[in-house]
């Protein structure tokens, strides 16, 4: 647990919405992402794929290919070490049991899906490395593909691996259903299904390696994971000590930079060549190649009592894992856990299963299979309040929630639990409802509440360290091995330690995502990082910080708990003060140290036994409410989005800028996922590999989002923090799809909620439609 | 990215530019705006030994002269978008134009690019066969002038011969006309979904003169519908007349159906915005702001 | 063929290749990493630049098309040693986040402001729906864009 933060009856820095010290940097160009980088005599590299989605490969001749002018290298499986890559839990440092994920790093003899990595090329130019690839011999022999998981686990499905297509199966059973659903006035039966999403950061997979001076392999890539040079030093067969990876500042990640991406096969090509290389997808090859977030069908069943509280609930999930585990079956778990939503409901039953097929393979995005459930969840709410009479924010209110309660798995909630406030202030927060603009318009609300767990599954074991010293000048460094993903992930560190230790931010230089040079922060996921490097960062400062106040008591010749640090000084109660450098001398003629290395571990947990909800799953949750006004064209079936308020407890928000940055871009993230967003396939063939066709929100699809930062002071991050990277992408799809039904009285349950699908739904294309 | 040989000319006369065509033939390619051309070259989609680079030819140019604003070849979206000489001739162009692509594609997309690419779906094709303009073609051989809704042939298909070049395109002006443009699609700039331009004049009786009715994205090229168009004629531009009208428009197309969108949503489409589309045509051509 | 770019006011001679675009060889050939590709389509408007003034997608303009004209990049706006004072308002309104688009995000937000001095919230929007961003869900950009329209000192 979080400990009480008194260390100043007012933050100086924490809590006040700072410009990040990147954020200039940036502006002004001068950051150096993965693809900006370079080095003398740099190869550049690409890979071939499968242009099909179930076949074998019969034939692989690469002899014409090497022999092409510029050609430095051509690799295929058997020129891969060890060809089988761990895809579990990235950055995982303890065993975890039976999940045991893998894939070969370059096909052998059956590809699985589309675009599935067949062979890397190196040459001098970029056009003789593509030259190359094209020139590659592979003949396939197409095989019966399955692209449905229905289908796939249907008796005699094509087997997308031998071991069958049932990839992961979690159950939760609590509580007497039957006997509780015989008692509901109100029983809501609904199917929901979500797409294929992707990540679609702006900046591409991209990465440069080389061997160093010391021989170390040296690989300086877009990624959330720098933990990912373990993974290279197995495929390469070398010791992990003989491998390094550096994560520069990302163009962002939401999660599909979480597995590895070009940094094995810059490896491979580094180590066979000797020569630095480059690899930069392309935007088509990123949105074919990159997992994607898992399309689930979700099908509930909800009884409520005639006042409206929920008494039973049954729940079938089924995911799409795409060709290969990946993370799938940790997805489909948060989905598992959290398919009730923030509510309470005394009997439970889950059904969760994800299978294999030859569609494109997913994993990690921004939600984690915690938001996927939110569509459904909250479209099953509002159906029951309309069903008894009850507004949107009394059926929440009734069923919300409170510390103390447990979740269907058995985890008790134990910090604050803001649920029926959140839905309150959203809410009001719309405004007195306008008059539609048009004959043929109507207008809408819709409201859509969340939990979503931060931090990693406890029985991960997770930890984070970092180092936090002074310079002698009494400037500040701290070292953290995170890699910053775009959220402001080191400029809240500084400010933690700019807090602890009294000085300015701008005297803080802070260095990050090296995995040699940084100590090891785990990765920029599961909005871990600032709960558990920001711990880290914290309990670092505050070692850092008693040390120095035990070597200046005596020369203030006061106690050392009558001191305090600021604006670089150490300060007695009279006035008296030290300046820090002077403090820092004594503390190298002392052999005081004048740094700090702290490592912080999260509260960690058994296994539960999900099916009869026995404990702990994950350290603590974040809770969410967001508010949608649509207008529909009643003739068209278009929605536009009018008004759009989010709120989050974070517990402490560090940067308040920062977190409504998160809250808004995860909103809009959420929305296009909601209304536009789609990997459209066509028998496991990707239609939509361009960003003419896979259509992100541009500015003017959304409107402003209003960004209600909420502070309960209760979380397990540093000053109490909350995590809130991912919190914001899960209500958005539901509060537009509550609010359509609230316009239009038609319910959509497929996303994204497509203008053809409304205008389907209202009856505009025949009834035949 | 093209791993095969290319050459680059820029000729600074259309003869010039003729001749390298005749030479080349389907070899070469013309290279205006780029934004349709160097896509394709990106992705290795087209493959010419030759870029001819027409920028610097004396193609900009717009004169207004007997009821005709004629547009060179290299009018560029932004200018139909601004110019106030375009705007006061003919502003169903500035609307065209306003709706094409990015803030990008129109500094530098041309008019006569966009005509030569022939994308279904797109703006200006669709107002030129609503215009009934007439489009300049120049060889090295001499030129000929084809009316709009005979130069486009089929999917990215056009008159266009390889040794030819669009130089210029003679917009008739209808003074006094009402124009509307709409247009649905899943993002602001994007390719239309299904696009409509409406020209209505009226008479001294406010009787409708003349009708014209083009669409984008419900076949392989722009579409005009002459049943709907005769529909209106001669009377009264009633709402009931207009919608009419539209339906009549609707039930003549036969869109088909994609990955993406069924031919009868776009169908559905083509009729409501039809109806709009004549519905603020009418009103401007009354005065109506 | 050897060939003259004038990129932030500096003639350059190089060596451009007839199917190379601007994009290329200015990261490539030249090192002007501050353009970025996001997907070399002409969509996302990381690799915008200012062609005389109008913004570009430099991924779709050839390299020698554009040769001996004026091209500006957002390193070409700093002025004597500090930021443009949209710069600023981009760090002050935290309208960064990865910053990927952010120079491409600025150019379009200037050329267009160069023509409408004060813009409506939905008029910036309409302006920079050309330039796709991924993080920030744009309010904060808007934010920026009026704040500096505005003149606004203090806060953004
Ligand atoms: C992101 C993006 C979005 C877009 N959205 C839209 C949209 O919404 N609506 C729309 O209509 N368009 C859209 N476009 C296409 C755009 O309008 C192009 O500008 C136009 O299609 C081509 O004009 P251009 O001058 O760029 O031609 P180029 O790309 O230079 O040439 C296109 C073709 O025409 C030929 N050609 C060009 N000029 C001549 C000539 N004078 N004589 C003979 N042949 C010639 C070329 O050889 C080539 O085959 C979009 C483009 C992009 C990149
Ligand atoms: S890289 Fe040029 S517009 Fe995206
Ligand atoms: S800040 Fe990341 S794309 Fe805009």
């Amino acid at each position: 647990m979080a400990e009480a933060v008194v260390l100043h009856p007012s933050l100086r820095l924490v809590g006040r919405p700072l410009p990040r010290h990147d954020a200039r940097d940036k502006v002004a160009a001068a950051t150096a992402y993965a693809a900006d980088w370079g080095m003398p005599g740099m190869l550049q590299a690409t890979v071939l794929r499968s242009p099909y989605a179930s076949a074998r490969i019969v034939k692989l001749d690469t002899g014409r290919a090497a022999a092409m002018p510029g050609v430095a290298a051509v690799l295929t499986a058997k020129d891969v070490p060890r060809n089988t890559l761990a895809t579990d839990v990235p950055g995982q440092t303890t065993a975890v049991g039976p999940l045991r994920a893998t894939l070969h790093v370059l096909a052998t003899e059956r590809v699985r899906h589309q675009g599935e990595p067949v062979a890397l090329v190196a040459a001098e130019t970029l056009e003789q490395a593509r030259a190359a690839a094209e020139a590659i011999e592979v003949q396939y022999e197409p095989l019966p593909g399955v692209f449905d998981p229905e289908a796939a686990l249907a008796p005699g499905a094509p087997r997308v691996h031998e071991a069958g297509n049932l990839l992961a199966h979690w159950r939760i059973a609590r509580g007497d259903s039957a006997a509780a659903f015989a008692r509901a006035a109100v029983i809501v039966e609904g199917e929901y299904t979500t797409q294929f999403v992707d990540a679609a950061y702006l900046e591409p997979e991209s990465g440069v390696a080389w061997i160093d001076s010391d021989g170390v392999i040296t690989i300086r890539v877009s990624t959330q994971v720098i933990e990912h040079f373990r993974d290279v030093a197995e495929v390469l067969q070398i010791p992990q000590n003989r491998v390094r990876v550096i994560g520069p500042y990302l163009g962002g990640g939401f999660g599909g930079k979480e597995d590895v991406t070009v940094e094995v096969y810059l490896g491979l090509l580094a180590l066979r060549t000797g020569r630095p290389v480059k690899m930069v997808w392309t935007r088509q090859e990123s949105l074919l190649a990159r997992a994607k977030r898992h399309p689930y069908r979700m099908r509930y069943r909800t009884g409520a009592s005639a006042s409206g509280e929920i008494v039973a609930e049954q729940i079938d999930l089924l995911a799409d894992a795409g060709a290969y585990a990946y993370l799938s079956a940790l997805v489909l778990l948060y989905s598992t856990v959290t398919a009730a939503g923030p509510y309470r409901v005394p009997a439970v039953e889950v059904e969760a299963r994800c299978a294999y097929t030859n569609n494109p393979p997913t994993s990690a995005m921004r939600g984690f299979g915690a938001m996927q459930t939110v569509f459904a969840y909250e479209s099953q709410m509002d159906r029951i309040g309309r069903a008894l009479g009850l507004d949107p924010v009394e059926i929440r209110r009734m069923n919300a929630l409170r510390r103390g309660d447990s979740l269907p798995v058995g985890q008790v909630l134990e910090t604050h639990v803001a649920m029926p406030e959140l839905a309150e202030r959203v809410w009001a927060a719309l405004g007195p409802v306008r008059p539609a603009r048009a004959a043929h318009v109507k207008v809408g609300r819709g409201l859509a509440c969340n939990l979503q767990p931060y931090g990693r599954i406890v029985w991960l074991h997770d930890w984070s360290s970092a180092w936090v010293g002074f310079e002698m000048d009494g400037s500040l460094v701290v070292r953290c091995g995170v890699p910053d993903v775009g959220g402001g992930q080191a400029s809240s560190l500084c400010q933690i330690a700019a807090e602890v230790l009294g000085v300015g931010l701008e005297q803080v230089s802070v260095h990050i995502g090296d995995s040699a040079l940084t100590p090891l922060a785990g990765t920029t996921t599961a909005s871990r990082q600032l709960y558990m490097s920001g711990n880290a960062v914290l309990k670092a400062a505050r070692e850092l910080r008693a040390q120095l106040l035990a070597v200046a008591a005596p020369m203030l010749g006061v106690k050392d708990s009558a001191l305090d640090l600021l604006e670089g000084a150490v300060v007695a109660d009279g006035g008296r003060s030290l300046p820090v450098p002077d403090v820092l001398r004594r503390c190298a003629r002392e052999g005081v140290p004048r740094s700090h290395l702290a490592v912080y571990h999260a509260p960690a947990g058994e296994p539960v036994d999900l099916a009869t909800g026995s404990g702990k799953v994950f350290p603590d949750y974040t809770f969410g409410a967001h508010a949608a006004e649509v207008e529909i064209d009643m003739e068209t079936g278009a929605v536009r989005l009018v008004k759009y308020v989010a709120a989050h407890d974070v517990g402490r928000a560090i940067n308040p800028q920062s977190v409504e940055g998160q809250i808004q871009g995860g909103a809009v993230q959420g929305l296009g996922g909601g209304l536009l967003e789609e990997v459209i396939l066509e028998e496991g063939i990707n239609l939509t590999t361009s960003f003419a066709s896979y259509l992100i929100p541009t500015a003017a699809d959304v409107p402003d989002v209003e960004a209600l930062v909420v502070e309960s002071g209760e979380g397990l991050g540093p000053f109490n923090a909350r995590g809130i990277g991912e919190p914001p992408i899960g209500p958005p799809a539901a509060a537009v799809a509550n609010a359509i039904a609230d316009a239009t009285g038609v319910r959509l349950t497929r996303l994204p909620l497509t203008p053809e699908r409304l205008a389907r739904a209202l009856g505009l294309l025949g009834k035949a439609g | 990215m093209s791993a095969h040989p290319l050459e680059y000319a820029a000729p600074e006369t259309l003869e010039d530019a003729l001749a390298l065509l005749a030479t080349h033939g389907p070899e070469a390619k013309v290279l205006a705006g780029g934004q349709s051309l160097v896509p394709l070259l990106n992705y290795r989609l087209a493959r010419p030994r030759l870029i001819v680079d027409i920028n610097g030819l004396p193609l900009a140019s717009v004169h207004a002269d007997d009821g005709r604003l004629r547009l060179g070849a290299l009018t560029r979206h932004h200018e139909l978008e601004e110019s106030p000489e375009i705007t006061r001739r003919c502003p169903l162009l500035g609307e065209a134009a306003r709706l094409v692509g990015n803030v990008r594609v129109r500094s530098l997309g041309t008019l006569g690019g966009s005509l030569a690419h022939a994308d279904p779906a797109a703006e200006l094709p669709m107002a030129m066969v609503a215009l009934d303009a007439h489009l300049t073609l120049a060889s090295s051989s001499g030129h000929r002038t084809v009316p709009a809704r005979e130069f486009f042939r089929g999917y990215l298909t056009t008159a266009l011969a390889p040794d030819e070049l669009l130089t210029e395109i003679a917009v008739p002006v209808v003074p006094g006309a009402g124009w509307a443009i709409e247009e649905f699609s899943r993002r602001p700039g994007d390719f239309a979904i299904v696009g409509v331009a409406a020209l209505v004049s009226l008479d001294r009786h406010g009787h409708v003169e003349d009708a014209r009715l083009a669409f984008a994205g419900v076949g392989d090229r722009p579409v005009r519908v002459p049943a709907a168009e005769d529909a209106l004629r001669g009377g009264e531009p009633a709402d009931a007349r207009l919608a009419r009208a539209a339906e009549i428009a609707r039930d003549a197309l036969e869109p088909a159906s994609d990955a993406f969108v069924s031919g009868a949503y776009r169908r559905l489409l083509a009729g409501v915005l039809c109806r709009r589309a004549l519905g603020r045509a009418v009103a401007r051509a009354l005065g109506v702001p | 063929m050897i060939r003259r770019l004038v990129v932030n006011g500096r003639a350059r001679e190089l060596d451009v290749l007839p199917h190379q675009t601007l994009l290329e060889v200015l990261r490539d050939t030249l090192g002007i990493f501050e353009v970025k590709e996001g997907c070399g389509e002409g969509v996302c408007g990381a690799c915008t630049v200012l062609l005389e003034g109008r913004p570009v997608s430099s991924c779709l303009v050839l390299a020698l098309a554009v040769r001996g004209r004026a091209i500006l990049t957002v390193r070409g706006l700093e002025g004597e040693g500090g930021l443009h004072p949209l710069q600023e308002a981009f760090v002050k309104s935290g309208a960064v986040q990865c910053g990927f688009c952010t120079p491409g995000m600025l150019l379009t937000a200037l050329a267009f402001l160069e023509h409408h001095p004060r813009p409506t919230r939905e008029a910036i929007r309409a302006a920079l729906e050309g330039n796709l961003c991924r993080c920030t869900g744009y309010t904060k950009i808007v934010d920026a864009v009026l704040a500096y329209a505005r003149g606004d000192e203090g806060h953004g």
